[in-house]
């Protein structure tokens, strides 16, 4: 017994060094600050991706209104032949800190060509050209708030920032050729972009909707739509709810693309009409 | 974000921290390592925040985190002895080569470090039995086993201790 008091007494005589307080307070005051900028940090992030949705979502209905373009297309009849997707133009670079990756795609129709490749090509030039450039000035504006919420260069650089656009076909026969243009970045799924090109090769126009579902497309594809959501909430799924803007059918410039089967199959950007947990929601439209 | 116990965290650290020092010290023996040690522990704890679920697990929750430092410590700078490498009574007796009158502190240390620190933290920070499984995050069953052996080892007076 006297021992183990002696050996507490001992214990408790060790001499604290005058540095401790100093050295705790200062791990505590630079966890406090690593707290805190990782707290501005999500904050400031929660709230530019809410506006970056609706802007994403803004800036495809733009690049989907290509009606002027459809219109125009269509006077032009041509006898359809074979057609090639290709990569025209792929690069890597290095801009900054950022890795960026591009495959531009384009058609080529061949001799039946009647212009529809050029405009195409250059359609999607200018969309790929205008992402990219957009990827890395919000690149540039993460690294500005990154920087001004505490962040090192060091951690900016760990953070390994990628531009992407690329392509997809989703389909391809004798009579139509369907792909997606995509560009994504690394650090957020927000501002990703897909654009749908469907062309029908035998007319070499770029086909809608209507010319798939007819007429009535509209009413045909909202009510598939919703007969989908109620069989997908059945499993599971979740939906907003027409309060919160979910679902309350299709626009005229809704994206879409045609799969193997034919069928076109309507696409929604994430968060547009479920959680952004969800992605992109797809419904394909039986043709009757 | 979800609310945690950074401040409460904070406070307790601030408030304890010759303790835990004394601790570190005791197991890495230089001053400058047990301050690193200390600030390592409270970075982790600070860090991981979030992690600790009930504030009542607080003060083992923490010293399971320093515990943890000091052998990390050792295991890189020096020193084979460390958690399971004696866990035989022969292996204790054959390192009673020691002078039985010598301060019990310096006696602690022929013992496993693990061992040492249940014996720190039972009598010197009088944390119970049942917090000690906690720390070690062995049962207690184990850890009494390691109390009496160490002690046994060391030959100290049982008499009037309350284990």
């Amino acid at each position: 017994m006297k021992e183990m008091e002696k050996g507490r007494e001992t214990y408790e005589n060790v001499r604290i060094p005058e540095e401790l307080q100093q050295k705790v307070s200062q791990a505590v005051e630079s966890s406090r600050m690593k707290r805190e900028r990782r707290r501005r940090l999500s904050r400031f992030l929660l709230r530019t991706a809410g506006t970056a949705a609706l802007l994403a979502a803004a800036l495809t209905v733009a690049l989907n209104t290509s009606e002027v373009f459809a219109m125009e297309a269509r006077k032009i009849p041509v006898v359809g032949g074979l057609v090639k997707i290709m990569t025209i133009r792929s690069y890597e670079r290095s801009e900054r800190e950022m890795q960026v990756k591009v495959e531009v795609p384009g058609v080529d129709l061949g001799e039946t060509d009647n212009g529809l490749s050029e405009e195409v090509n250059e359609q999607i030039e200018k969309m790929t050209a205008q992402y990219e450039a957009e990827a890395l000035q919000r690149a540039d504006e993460y690294k500005e708030a990154f920087l001004a919420t505490g962040g090192t260069e060091e951690e900016w650089i760990e953070h390994d920032i990628r531009v992407r656009v690329w392509y997809e076909i989703k389909s391809q026969t004798e009579e139509i050729l369907s792909f997606a243009v995509k560009g994504t970045e690394s650090w957020t799924s927000a501002y990703a972009q897909t654009r749908y090109y469907n062309l029908d090769l035998k007319t070499n126009t770029c086909l809608t909707l209507e010319d798939l579902l007819g007429e009535d497309y509209m009413t045909i594809a909202d009510g598939q739509i919703r007969e989908q959501i109620a069989e997908r909430i059945q499993t599971g799924a979740v939906f907003l709810s027409s309060s919160e803007g979910g679902f309350a059918g299709i626009g005229e410039d809704v994206a879409f693309y045609i799969n193997e089967r034919g069928n076109p199959v309507i696409v929604f950007e994430k968060y547009a009409i479920a959680p952004g947990s969800a992605g992109e929601v797809e419904f394909e439209i039986e043709r009757q | 974000m979800k609310q945690d116990y950074f401040d409460k965290i904070s406070q307790y650290i601030l408030e304890n921290q010759d303790k835990f020092y004394r601790l570190a010290y005791s197991n890495v023996e230089n001053p400058q390592d047990a301050m690193d040690v200390v600030q390592n522990a409270i970075c982790k704890a600070l860090g991981h925040a979030g992690e600790l679920r009930d504030i009542r697990a607080l003060k083992t929750w923490f010293y399971r985190i320093l515990m943890n430092e000091s052998i990390n410590f050792l295991r890189k700078n020096r020193r084979e002895l460390l958690v399971e490498e004696f866990a035989d009574e022969e292996t204790y007796v054959c390192m009673q080569e020691y002078d039985q009158t010598e301060n019990l502190n310096e006696r602690l240390k022929v013992l496993p470090v693990e061992v040492q620190n249940i014996i720190r933290l039972r009598f010197y920070e009088e944390l119970s039995l049942q917090e000690i499984a906690e720390v070690t995050g062995r049962n207690l069953n184990t850890v009494k086993a390691k109390l009496y052996r160490g002690l046994k080892t060391l030959r100290v007076d049982l008499e009037g201790l309350e284990l």
